[in-house]
């Protein structure tokens, strides 16, 4: 099993998700925010950075974070960003639709384009559908597994901008799980964990 | 009169507050974690976003205790889940078996809602869950104004844990319905109303003490 650690902001949609017993064996440490920039990253494998965490403590380690990466470790980010602190990140803001499956013949707009991708032996497509707040374009040669329809990556692999692996994805589970809210996104944890702890990418 | 001061988690979701036209006129915003050494003196609240690093909160409790008893107002929106409030308790959320569990009622009528129909706090284009999903055990003394299907307190008013006024929601920031197409777009401004006539009685109470 990989060593992960979480980068936890102290908020209450992450004391929830992240000490949630079933999500927390997956973890060796929550690694408070502001201790960030002093704690060692020795040991770990994968570091999660959750969605909605302070963007200028996160700015302040960008290297920090860069150079985690550059030895071989990955990074996974969940939730919009609108500022640039992965490498290759290339986030575009889009107007949230929360209401789509309220209209006829109603679509996400998602779409799984590499389905024969490891993670989905984890989690399906619907496990990742509820709403997205943007999209990315990643660099080239990364794999997008999940895009929009019309273009944007919902979440991708990105293995070539440093040495290590970037795992992005534009969709923000642990916030609304730690908010008691959408179900889907309890599902999406209960799948991407075990794959980041023993998958394949 | 910018006499309002907002704490700021920097999170995406309210980042972008500090350039939001709709928050100039009242609001002083700042980062959350400039908080200690601020001079708060000019300031009649402090406004708390549930997306607050409650761990820093609650290192600084003290810091909210006197904010409190010098006679000023405080507000929070959101789920607690550290001790850094006088008087209040962790959030309960509550079990959700159909959207009947959501269904706001109001306790008592109250000028921060006033004119504001309960359907439109329970429900937001059709859809309920985004205005509250639990509650926090109300400290005793407390004024409730909204309640859950059960009578759990969304919304209470705190007047005696300290020598100020706590306004505690438990869900949504109240501040967020400011464009809202319902009646729901009352409550901001008149929360805002409420906040300076509270924080005008406060300082006459402790005037004639």
């Amino acid at each position: 099993m990989r060593k992960i650690g979480v980068i936890y902001g102290g908020c209450v949609q992450h004391h929830r998700t992240y000490n949630e017993p079933k999500y927390n064996r997956y973890f060796q440490e929550l690694i408070y925010l502001p201790e960030f920039a002093e704690a060692s990253l020795e040991g770990f494998d994968v570091l999660l950075f959750p969605s909605q965490l302070h963007q200028g403590l996160v700015a302040q380690s960008k290297e920090k974070i860069r150079k985690f990466a550059e030895n071989g470790g990955t990074i996974v980010a969940f939730g919009p960003q609108a500022h640039e602190w992965l490498p290759g990140q290339n986030w575009e803001f889009r107007p949230t639709n929360f209401w789509w499956w309220l209209e006829k013949d109603a679509t996400s707009g998602l779409v799984q384009s590499m389905p024969e991708h490891n993670l989905f032996e984890y989690i399906t497509l619907e496990d990742a559908t509820w709403h997205y707040h943007g999209v990315f374009y990643p660099p080239p040669g990364s794999e997008v597994l999940i895009e929009v329809e019309d273009r944007g990556a919902i979440l991708y692999i990105d293995k070539v901008s440093t040495a290590g692996s970037l795992i992005v994805t534009t969709l923000d589970p642990d916030f609304h799980y730690g908010s008691y809210f959408m179900p889907a996104t309890e599902r999406f944890l209960d799948g991407f964990l075990p794959w980041l702890a023993e998958g394949n990418w | 009169m910018k006499d309002l001061l907002m704490l700021n988690s920097r999170s995406n979701f309210v980042e972008g507050r500090v350039n939001d036209p709709r928050f100039q006129h009242d609001f002083t915003i700042i980062d959350a974690y400039d908080l200690p050494g601020f001079d708060l003196t000019p300031y009649k609240a402090m406004v708390v976003p549930g997306l607050i690093d409650q761990e820093f909160l609650w290192k600084e409790k003290e810091l909210i205790r006197e904010f409190l008893d010098s006679g000023r107002v405080l507000v929070f929106s959101g789920h607690l889940f550290r001790p850094w409030l006088p008087g209040a308790s962790s959030f309960v959320p509550r079990t959700i078996r159909s959207y009947h569990d959501y269904v706001v009622s109001v306790r008592q009528p109250h000028p921060v809602f006033e004119g504001v129909k309960p359907e439109d706090m329970t429900f937001n284009k059709g859809v309920a869950g985004f205005f509250a999903r639990g509650h926090h055990p109300a400290p005793e003394g407390a004024e409730v104004l909204l309640t859950l299907p059960d009578g759990e307190p969304i919304v209470y008013i705190d007047r005696s844990s300290t020598k100020g006024t706590i306004f505690v929601h438990s869900g949504n920031d109240l501040f967020g319905y400011m464009s809202s197409e319902s009646t729901s777009r009352r409550i901001g401004p008149q929360l805002i109303r409420w906040i300076r006539d509270e924080h005008e009685q406060l300082q006459a109470k402790g005037e004639a003490v």
